[in-house]
């Protein structure tokens, strides 16, 4: 049952992050809030932060040793740094990343592997019905369903682009976060998964880090919009593609003058 | 519309210059090589039977076969590396997988190549020192094992890494995004798809022990040993050593003998070679991205 509290809940809070790589500070300052069950927007050029800002969320600076995040963020009002677990918290999470990576595992493997990692395959029964359901929701089961013993690494860029989905799906994730996905998907596929995606929006939180300011447009209910590592403006879709932004630079970009 | 500019018909002339320059260098580091190989076989194929490879020097080693040497030798090489390939292969998954990326990092990185130059006589006094003097194991199979693996333990390092390394770094952060750990990313994607070339790279590595004479010498290899070893703490006769010895140290060899040995012990390193190549044809041949 939806009420209207609960629509307006913040699944996460960003408060005054600043990341830096070395002593170089590619994002400064950012204060935002993503609302559950949403679609977030985030659109800026190249280099303003955008990709830095999804590690910060799931915690791979951790990975990434010259990599340092400071402020804070919250899932569910917990602190990412209080969790005792990353990995159950990165299992939460959902990533896409511009380039397909199917891993060099079956079609079947690369969508059971996030359940069998995390001890949650179940039976058999329970796996094969857990990677048809992603595969079905990702729109790709039937294009592999007699192909489920193949590579996934060697599909085409476009499938593995939804296999990639699907095992994302495959986390049961609270929050999906897809960066740039259709750098290197033709606009079929890019459309097909669109429509996935506002459909998944019933079940999850998603964060969009987009450089086609028109797919913000038509799928986000919020948006920011980065720049050299600001945010320099958040608002709702409509307001920001209806050329009232507040901010000149994002009416700017918007309106395709630069970027 | 389409007819050749002078320009075309200079760069077409240049071109085939560098390919004949090219080819003609290939020819000359071939022909050391043909001309080893064909010494061998001519000079030493008629000393080469199943008496030869299976029954022991006699009359002062003049005659008779090569058993114990190269029983020694399997020995050796079967003893070093379940040293080093354990030790060589772990060590190089920490240095590709959960080292972090600083100076001390990238210090050990160099002084592992750096090993992997080290003269073997070198590597043969140190084994004298810390294996048979030190650990007290004696001259044996064991101090002269670890010296091998000792020897080429940095080689098999560099080899494993580089394997490690061409495993794409995608895969790695889609595991770790989805909530795998390093331990459960290395297990699942990156040893399934690094083992092909690990293995070869030990394989190659290996080989290479099988024919080294300086780590061995003062370490437990014996010149002449009237017995097979029964443990790792006896000494051995080995081939690369045998050779030695009935090329220069004993009188009155029929010149075929030594030639025999030789072929031998080059066999040996060959069919492991060609097992390694084989291995990585076929297991290859699946190209997985």
């Amino acid at each position: 049952m939806v009420t209207a509290s609960q629509q307006v809940k913040n699944k996460i809070e960003v408060k005054d992050l600043v990341i830096s790589y070395g002593s170089n500070a590619i994002l400064r300052h950012v204060t935002l809030d993503v609302r559950e069950n949403e679609i977030f927007g985030i659109i800026g050029p190249a280099n303003s932060g955008k990709t830095s800002f999804l590690n910060a969320i799931n915690r791979m600076d951790m990975m990434r040793s010259n990599m340092t995040v400071t402020g804070s963020v919250s899932i569910d009002g917990i602190n990412t740094r209080e969790w005792r677990n990353v990995y159950a918290l990165r299992r939460k999470i959902g990533v896409v990343f511009p380039l397909p990576v199917g891993l060099p595992l079956t079609v079947y493997d690369n969508v059971a592997l996030a359940p069998r990692l995390a001890g949650t395959a179940g039976t058999k029964a329970d796996l094969d019905e857990l990677v048809e359901r992603c595969l079905r929701r990702a729109a790709l089961w039937d294009e592999v369903k007699d192909r489920l013993t193949h590579l996934g690494s060697l599909l085409s860029g476009g499938q593995q682009q939804r296999l990639t989905i699907a095992r994302a799906l495959s986390q049961s994730p609270e929050i999906l976060m897809l960066d740039e996905f259709s750098i290197a998907v033709d606009p079929v596929t890019t459309m097909r998964i669109e429509d996935v995606l506002k459909e998944l929006k019933a079940e999850m939180t998603i964060i969009l880090v987009t450089n086609l300011v028109q797919q913000a447009n038509r799928l986000a209910d919020r948006t920011a919009f980065f720049l050299n590592g600001d945010c320099i403006e958040i608002g709702t879709t409509e307001q920001l593609f209806s050329g009232k932004a507040k901010d000149q630079r994002t009416n700017d970009y918007i309106g395709g003058k630069f970027g | 519309m389409f007819q050749a500019s002078p320009i075309n018909h200079h760069n077409a002339q240049i071109q085939k210059r560098f390919k004949m320059l090219f080819g003609g260098m290939m020819v000359i580091l071939i022909i050391p090589v043909v001309i080893i190989l064909a010494t061998l076989i001519f000079r030493g194929w008629h000393s080469i039977s199943w008496t030869f490879i299976f029954t022991d020097p006699t009359n002062g080693m003049t005659a008779g076969g090569i058993f114990p040497a190269l029983f020694g030798t399997i020995w050796l090489v079967v003893v070093s590396m379940l040293a080093s390939v354990p030790l060589g292969v772990a060590a190089a998954i920490y240095l590709s997988e959960y080292a972090p990326d600083n100076m001390l990092t990238r210090l050990i990185n160099l002084a592992t190549i750096n090993l992997a130059g080290v003269p073997s006589i070198v590597h043969a006094l140190f084994g004298v020192g810390a294996f048979v003097t030190f650990f007290k194991f004696g001259t044996s199979i064991l101090a002269a094992s670890l010296t091998l693996a000792i020897m080429t333990l940095p080689v098999v390092i560099v080899s494993s890494w580089e394997s490690l390394q061409s495993v794409p770094r995608p895969f790695r952060e889609a595991c770790w995004n989805m909530g795998a750990t390093r331990w459960q990313t290395i297990w699942n994607v990156v040893l399934p798809n690094a083992f092909t070339g690990i293995l070869t790279g030990i394989i190659l590595q290996v080989s290479r022990a099988a024919g080294e004479t300086a780590p061995i010498m003062f370490t437990g290899a014996a010149m002449f040993l009237p017995f097979l070893p029964n443990s790792v703490f006896d000494q051995t006769m080995a081939l690369a050593l045998h050779l030695f010895v009935v090329a220069t140290q004993v009188p009155d060899v029929p010149e075929s003998l030594p030639f025999g040995v030789a072929l031998v012990l080059v066999g040996i390193v060959m069919i492991m070679n060609t097992v390694a190549i084989w291995i990585r044809m076929h297991l290859r041949g699946k190209k997985k991205w």
